[in-house]
């Protein structure tokens, strides 16, 4: 476990109003250097909604969201990418028309300098940026173990492969904060060891985790600490043998199935 | 540029801006609508529109074997032959709306393709429902008959009150209340909002979307169509691409207001019904598309969601 | 085997990709070579059947069926490649072959030096209209694009340097080039020129679809909120996209004023941006080829079957209507296939 407490992203008071509906009511978070994070809670209690706040999908009504100390109000989507967050998605939302090697290369344009005029006249800076990419994404495939499956098309690739792409182009984005919504949706408890190796090695690699996950024994296993949200507030925020023994977050899944294997 | 037109025709230039704009009201209901269900622009609106024309020609000319030289129709008669050509110009448009979405939206909803596949498809409906009426009437322009005799009720501060004219404002404000109440208290209406609010959420209550999706093509079909008559009383000539710039305009008012909003269509088209007509006396007629272009673009540019509007941008992930 | 199953771009990328270098080299020579003499077909007997019937055969190949190629490769990286609806592609052309006639008429310039200026100020007029465009969604966009071509029509009819109605005449052909000269009677050579565009822009795709801009355009098309979520800078892609292909419209009109020497606002109305559309539609969107072989089809059946003539914009509707709803990634789709690795993997095939 990392003890260095630099934070690297912190929510102020955030408050998401959808309507009638408070997604988010002040919440108020952060995650530090180097850890792994979970964020859990029942359907519906706006985990997704913190990972779309984060990176610009929705503008906070109220509140405040810091990346290492910059407020990441009115920036665009692409531009808080660009910055070092990275995310996967609920439902897998890969490129399908693309191989699983391009949709990852796309992820690693964000950083690239050259721009359209350098590509079509084969500029040495884009045709290097063009080659170095090429080896960064095969190597992101190859440390999530799918580098075999570079030249398929993403909609092609099994279910388990599709959610470990996804995450190779997160990391392609080269992120300091890696958000991952549920990567272990659908696995079965072998796939899950896995995954929960995989989410170790890219801490270690230097990647700081905010992860939502259902699975309460993986997120035990894992995480250094554990955020709890319960109808858009946090309700715990603690270690996890701690939270896990947490009347209130015991109460608020309480008839709610969490899945545990 | 002539601005003292401005002043001196003022009330004369709201009136008729005033019937233009609940014409829009009317088409751009055929945009809102659908767009409220479907998140589609219904490009073949503008044909649905055209349709209709042709319907209020066909009906008049044929059916009362009214030509130009013909006495203006009196009392009972002429009541009776405006009223059924209005009925036969909103089934026409009403049946081609329902045509249209079964032929050129369903197959594409029911295997769940992008957008832009289905505003092609509808594209592709819009010319063969135009390119078909072109190639029937020889690109010829096709005029209904005068039946009533454009009498005037007077005059009130410049403004001719002509019998047309009032008609059409009368009879396009009722309509429009009638589908205002139909969609917010029948069953069917609230089943069109249902749907439009969530998709998912319409399925789970168990309402037949595709059932909803037709009938919401049906009414908005049924609206243009009383549109298509008004203009026909109006102005008496139609032409297979007439629907073009009277569907963009339509839509820009749609957009004005805040496509998916009903109340938003009411008011963007009496605005743009308005703005044209004011536009057209200063800077001459052959600029009143350019006007409408213009504004389309601005309201994209400064209020996308049109005045009375939803966010068009909205992204779930 | 259902319709839908046949693809025949895949088979031909499998033998493409099975070929080495002198193989493809050949190929590619012998392709240009054949296009090349497609002028003199209509002159023997046995080739005859390709004649057309009212205008002249080489003429149809440079208009429409070259143009419409063109054309159509521009539009093809907008609606193709990163699935925008522009609705008023004709607007460009419109402003191509008006700066042409314009400048042409009024200053000294010849054709040469104003290509690049028409080709600037399509790409100008893209900009100004993609601006706030192409930050909606892509229903908005059509319909704006489908205003802006016709609005530019409008104008030319009702001011004066355009010449209004009856628009402008005398517009001077391009000079020589070497031993090729551009008249009236020289259609085998602008047949020859708008094929040599064609090529540039055919390289040109080919290089951008490979690399960065080719990826961002691919992923706007496919799910534009992710790709943004992935760091792709949307708008100034989409920009990009929208820009470049309207250059690609400007040249074409600065060659077809040139070549036509009189030009009219009914030449640019929306018809044209609709077959446009339906030469992508129908070869199959985002593919270079399809799209070749959808203008070619397309421009040249009207020509040559004359009772579809007077229909053909009817002809263009139920194209868009049918191949949508039965096979909407057209006669050439997109590629489907995985890629099979360009040496290694020709002895397995
Ligand atoms: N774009 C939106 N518009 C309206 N309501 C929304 C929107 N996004 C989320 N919500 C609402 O906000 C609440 C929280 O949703 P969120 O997706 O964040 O939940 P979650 O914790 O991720 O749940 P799950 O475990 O099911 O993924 C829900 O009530 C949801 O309906
Ligand atoms: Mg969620």
């Amino acid at each position: 476990m990392s003890n260095n407490s630099e934070l690297v992203l912190e929510l102020d008071n955030v408050v998401m109003q959808f309507g009638g509906v408070r997604a988010l009511d002040t919440v108020n978070l952060s995650v530090k250097k180097g850890e792994i994070c979970a964020l859990i809670g029942p359907n519906g209690a706006g985990k997704t909604t913190v990972f779309n706040v984060i990176t610009g999908v929705y503008a906070v009504t109220e509140g405040e969201i810091r990346f290492n100390g910059l407020n990441l109000a009115g920036k665009k989507r692409n531009k808080i990418t660009q910055m070092g967050i990275a995310r996967t998605f609920q439902n897998v939302r890969l490129f399908g028309d693309m191989t699983a090697l391009e949709n990852v290369i796309t992820a690693t344009d964000v950083h690239k300098k050259s721009g359209l005029v350098g590509a079509l006249f084969g500029s040495p800076k884009s045709r290097r940026e063009e080659r170095e990419s090429a080896a960064k994404a095969h190597e992101l495939l190859a440390f999530l173990g799918i580098d075999h499956r570079a030249d398929q098309l993403a909609r092609n690739l099994p279910y388990g492969d599709q959610r470990r792409l996804e995450i190779a182009r997160a990391l392609g984005t080269n992120p300091q904060l890696l958000l991952l919504d549920e990567p272990a949706a659908g696995f079965n408890p072998a796939e899950k060891v896995a995954l929960a190796a995989d989410i170790k090695r890219i801490r270690d690699a230097g990647y700081t985790v905010l992860l939502i996950e259902h699975d309460m024994s993986l997120i035990m296993g894992i995480s250094d600490r554990v955020i709890v949200l319960d109808f858009g507030k946090k309700i715990a925020d603690d270690l996890p043998s701690v939270v896990q023994n947490d009347p209130k977050v015991i109460e608020a899944y309480l008839g709610v199935p969490t899945d545990a294997s | 540029m002539n601005f003292s037109v401005l002043t001196s025709q003022f009330w004369s230039l709201c009136l008729s801006g005033l019937s233009l704009g609940l014409i829009y009201v009317l088409i751009s209901l055929g945009y809102t609508m659908v767009y409220g269900v479907l998140r589609l622009i219904n490009f073949a609106n503008s044909e649905i529109f055209m349709v209709g024309t042709f319907a209020t020609v066909w009906v008049e000319t044929g059916l009362t074997g009214h030509t130009s030289n013909s006495n203006p129709l009196h009392g009972f008669q002429l009541v009776y032959t405006l009223l059924f050509a209005l009925v036969v110009s909103m089934l026409a448009s009403g049946l081609t709306a329902i045509a249209v979405e079964f032929l050129a939206y369903r197959r594409l909803r029911a295997r769940g393709t992008n957008r832009l596949a289905s505003l092609i498809s509808a594209i592709g409906m819009s010319i063969i429902l135009s390119e078909s009426a072109r190639i029937l009437t020889h690109s010829r322009p096709q005029a209904s008959p005068r039946l009533m005799e454009k009498t005037s009720f007077g005059h009130i501060a410049g403004a001719n009150f002509r019998i047309d004219t009032v008609l059409v404002v009368i009879s396009a404000l009722l309509m429009f209340f009638a589908l205002d109440r139909f969609v917010n208290k029948s069953r069917l209406g609230k089943a069109i909002r249902a749907v439009s609010m969530s998709e998912e959420n319409a399925k789970l209550m168990g309402i037949n979307l595709n059932r909803v999706i037709s009938v919401t093509f049906l009414i908005g079909g049924l609206m243009t169509g009383a549109a298509a008559f008004f203009f026909m009383t109006v102005y008496e000539t139609t032409k297979f691409n007439v629907g073009f710039n009277l569907g963009l305009a339509a839509f820009t008012a749609a957009v004005l207001g805040g496509i998916g909003n009903l109340r938003g269509a009411f008011f963007g088209g009496i605005a743009l019904g308005l703005l044209e007509t004011m536009s057209a006396a200063v800077l001459g007629s052959q600029w009143k598309s350019v006007t409408v272009f213009v504004v389309l673009v601005l309201v994209l540019l400064v209020r996308p969601n049109g005045i009375f509007g939803e966010a068009i941008q909205q992204t779930r992930v | 085997m259902k319709l839908t199953d046949i693809n025949l771009r895949d088979k031909g990328a499998a033998i493409w990709e099975g070929w080495d270098r002198p193989r493809r080299t050949i190929f590619v020579i012998a392709l240009i070579a054949l296009v090349g003499i497609m002028p003199f077909a209509g002159n023997f007997s046995f080739t005859s059947i390709l004649d057309t019937p009212i205008s002249s055969y080489q003429d149809v190949l440079v208009y429409p069926i070259g143009m419409f190629v063109l054309m159509g490769l521009g539009l093809n990286i907008v609606v193709g490649k990163s699935g925008l609806l522009d609705l008023g592609y004709v607007a460009f052309f419109a402003i191509g072959a008006y700066t042409m006639a314009i400048l042409s008429t009024r200053t000294h310039l010849n054709a040469w030096e104003i290509l690049p200026i028409g080709m600037g100020l399509a790409m100008l007029s893209g900009v100004l209209l993609g601006l706030p465009t192409l930050r909606l969604r892509g229903d908005y966009l059509a319909i704006v694009t489908l205003g802006f071509g016709e609005i530019v029509r409008i104008v030319t009819l009702n001011i004066s340097v355009t010449g209004g109605t009856n628009g402008i005449a005398r517009i001077p052909n391009p000079p020589a080039i070497g031993p090729l000269k551009f008249g009236l009677m020289n259609s085998v050579n602008f047949f020859w020129l708008v094929f040599a565009m064609i090529l540039l822009v055919i390289w040109m795709i080919r290089r951008l679809s490979v690399r960065r801009p080719g990826r961002a355009w691919e992923a706007i098309r496919q799910d534009e909120d992710v790709a943004m979520l992935m760091g792709v800078p949307t708008l100034r892609y989409k920009i990009w996209s929208f820009s470049i292909g309207a250059a690609v419209g400007g040249a074409a009109g600065v060659i077809y004023a040139s070549k036509v020497m009189v030009i009219a606002p009914q030449m640019f109305t929306f018809n044209v941006s609709v077959l446009i559309l339906s030469c992508i539609v129908f070869g199959g969107m985002g593919n270079m080829w399809g799209v070749v072989f959808g203008g070619v089809i397309l421009a040249y059946l009207p020509e040559r079957i004359r009772f579809i003539t007077d229909a053909r914009q009817l002809v263009y509707g139920i194209v868009l209507v049918v191949i949508m709803n039965v096979r909407p990634d057209g006669l050439l789709p997109r590629k489907k296939r995985e890629k099979i690795k360009a040496k290694t993997g020709a002895k397995n095939v």
